[in-house]
């Protein structure tokens, strides 16, 4: 199970499972394994994944995200243009992109599983690889 | 020091948009939404040309042209002014006056009849400025604002944190939507927030009315007292009204207008219409300053009526020329009504090559509002919002009215 939850972060990588690669009975669950995994490879380090095909750019997310709140409170947590460049998320050209993920309340050890972004984006233009 | 602009994609009129130059073009603009973006970042995408009868044109000879049609039409109307500035808008109701002419805009469909309650102080309205630091419940009905307007609720509503309201919308705010059918906005109901799938408007207006009189309404029982307890935990909660809730009264506003009475006696609640084009209320309060009537007025007549609604006149064949300015009725209106005026003598005042403008007697190419010309717009709040271009043309709506209007002063 511990090698599992290092894969999904990332710790460990899939090809350090030698009996998959190198036994042939192994190889349907090696191709699952490898299908189910790809999505990691679209994720930032804390498993978000951004849609910019679905997102209208209403920035639901920047200005709820706690982290944003904190960092910029007259900017983003008033609803208002960021006043920082220091940005977790940030609104260009009409679609959200990934700033600085290390800012992030998901990533480093003392992490939570804050999904507050994803829960307010009714377009699922942003989602986690947790789901 | 940033210098912000402010976006005309919808009547939120953003005023926190940053853009980046590389001379002429358009390459980041930042912090608005989808829509907002592309008017930026597309401005010189399908732009107009003069044109007359198809053809191609000195600017001149189509300023000449639009002139000569105006001076000559006995049966002249003014439609749209939507997207474009106060000052431009009190040219076309001071042609419109001396013309004797019909004057209309969209908000004859859209919300104008929601305005015209505000205007004339028959429902109690506030700002978002107010709505973002004090409200409590925010009720949308009848409108998708995630879709339609964007940054509504991150900028001035639901989300943001405000003065009195500052510990988030999990705790400091509780979201109602009503509306047919689950939309975007209504997938963000979860906590502290309630969604009504609502099937009759004036069933859920009644049901507010009877609970509050300590009566059993017929349906939406629980919803309403749910609401309306919510309500009396507060000071300050604000109604958002858009198309559905304007359609869904089917004409009863003396009803809602109860309703809203009611409302207050136990609770303070506003109301601020939701929706419309960048300046739709701009044209609406000027026109009201100027006849007391929000649209489909007659300068004629001197009254405002659904036969003098730019679709109507246009279905019973009441004009000979129609100056189109800020809009695009082959876009919008049903093509049955709209493709009249490709028999008409029509004159189209519009920065883009639009659907109105490529069956137009008269193409006059103006300028962008907030991109390429600035001025006054009033966003569906009623709050004036001073707009400044990011490039100043000297062709803007105000010149090539003001050019038009030489022939009839």
């Amino acid at each position: 199970m511990s090698f599992a939850f290092k894969l999904v972060n990332r710790e460990r990588k899939l090809e350090e499972c030698t009996p998959l690669f190198e036994e042939e009975k192994y190889v349907r669950q090696k191709n699952k394994l490898i299908e189910y995994l790809k999505p990691l490879e679209e994720a930032t380090e804390t498993g978000l994944i951004v849609k910019e095909e679905l997102c209208v750019g209403c920035s639901n997310c920047v200005v709820v995200c706690p982290v944003h709140v904190e960092k910029d409170p007259y900017g983003c947590g008033s609803g208002l243009a960021p006043k920082t460049d220091k940005l977790i998320l940030k609104v260009e050209n009409g679609v959200v992109h990934v700033v600085d993920m290390d800012m992030c309340r998901r990533y480093g050890k003392d992490r939570v599983l804050c999904v507050v972004c994803r829960e307010n984006c009714p377009t699922d233009a942003i989602s986690f690889l947790e789901g | 020091m940033v210098d912000y602009y402010t976006c005309t994609g919808c009547s939120c009129l953003c005023d926190d948009i940053e853009v980046e130059l590389d001379g002429e073009n358009v390459k980041i603009v930042k912090t608005a939404c989808r829509r907002g973006s592309n008017i930026f970042l597309e401005y010189k995408e399908n732009r107009a040309e003069p044109i007359i009868d198809g053809k191609k044109v000195e600017f001149e000879e189509a300023i000449k042209k639009g002139q000569e049609l105006m001076e000559n039409s006995e049966n002249f109307a003014i439609y749209g002014m939507d997207t474009i500035p106060v000052e431009a808008q009190k040219i076309a109701i001071e042609i419109a006056e001396s013309k004797e002419a019909y004057i209309d805009n969209s908000s004859t469909y859209c919300l104008g009849d929601l305005v015209e309650m505000v205007l004339k102080n028959e429902l109690p309205t506030a700002t978002f400025e107010d709505v973002k630091d004090y409200a409590y419940v925010i009720f949308y009905w009848g409108v998708d604002p995630h879709n339609s307007l964007p940054r509504h609720m991150s900028r001035y509503t639901y989300y943001p944190r405000g003065k009195k309201r500052q510990r988030g919308y999990e705790e400091d705010r509780y979201l109602v939507v009503a509306d047919v059918r689950k939309s975007h906005t209504a997938m963000l109901v979860a906590k502290n927030a309630r969604f009504i799938q609502v099937d009759d408007d004036l069933k859920l207006v009644d049901a507010f009315i009877k609970v509050i009189d300590k009566q059993m309404p017929e349906k939406y029982a629980d919803d309403a007292v749910r609401v309306i307890r919510e309500m009396q935990k507060a000071d300050f909660n604000v109604i958002m009204g858009g198309l559905g809730l304007r359609y869904g009264l089917k004409g009863n506003y003396e009803k809602f207008k109860e309703m809203m009475n009611k409302m207050n006696e136990v609770a303070k609640v506003y109301f601020i219409p939701a929706g419309c084009h960048a300046n739709m209320r701009g044209f609406n309060e000027t026109l009201f300053e100027k006849t007391g009537f929000i649209n489909k007025y007659s300068f004629k007549d001197k009254e405002s009526s659904l036969d003098y609604a730019f679709f109507e006149l246009l279905k019973n064949d009441k004009v000979d020329t129609a100056l189109v300015i800020g809009s695009d009725p082959v876009n919008s209106l049903p093509f049955e009504v709209s493709k009249k005026l490709a028999k008409i003598n029509t004159i189209v005042v519009d920065p883009r090559n639009s659907f109105t403008a490529k069956i137009a007697k008269v193409v006059i190419p103006s300028a962008i509002s907030g991109v390429e010309q600035g001025g006054t717009m009033i966003r569906s709040d009623g709050v004036r919002v001073k707009v400044n271009g990011l490039f100043e043309r000297e062709i803007n709506d105000v010149y090539v009215l003001e050019r038009l209007k030489e022939v009839i002063a």
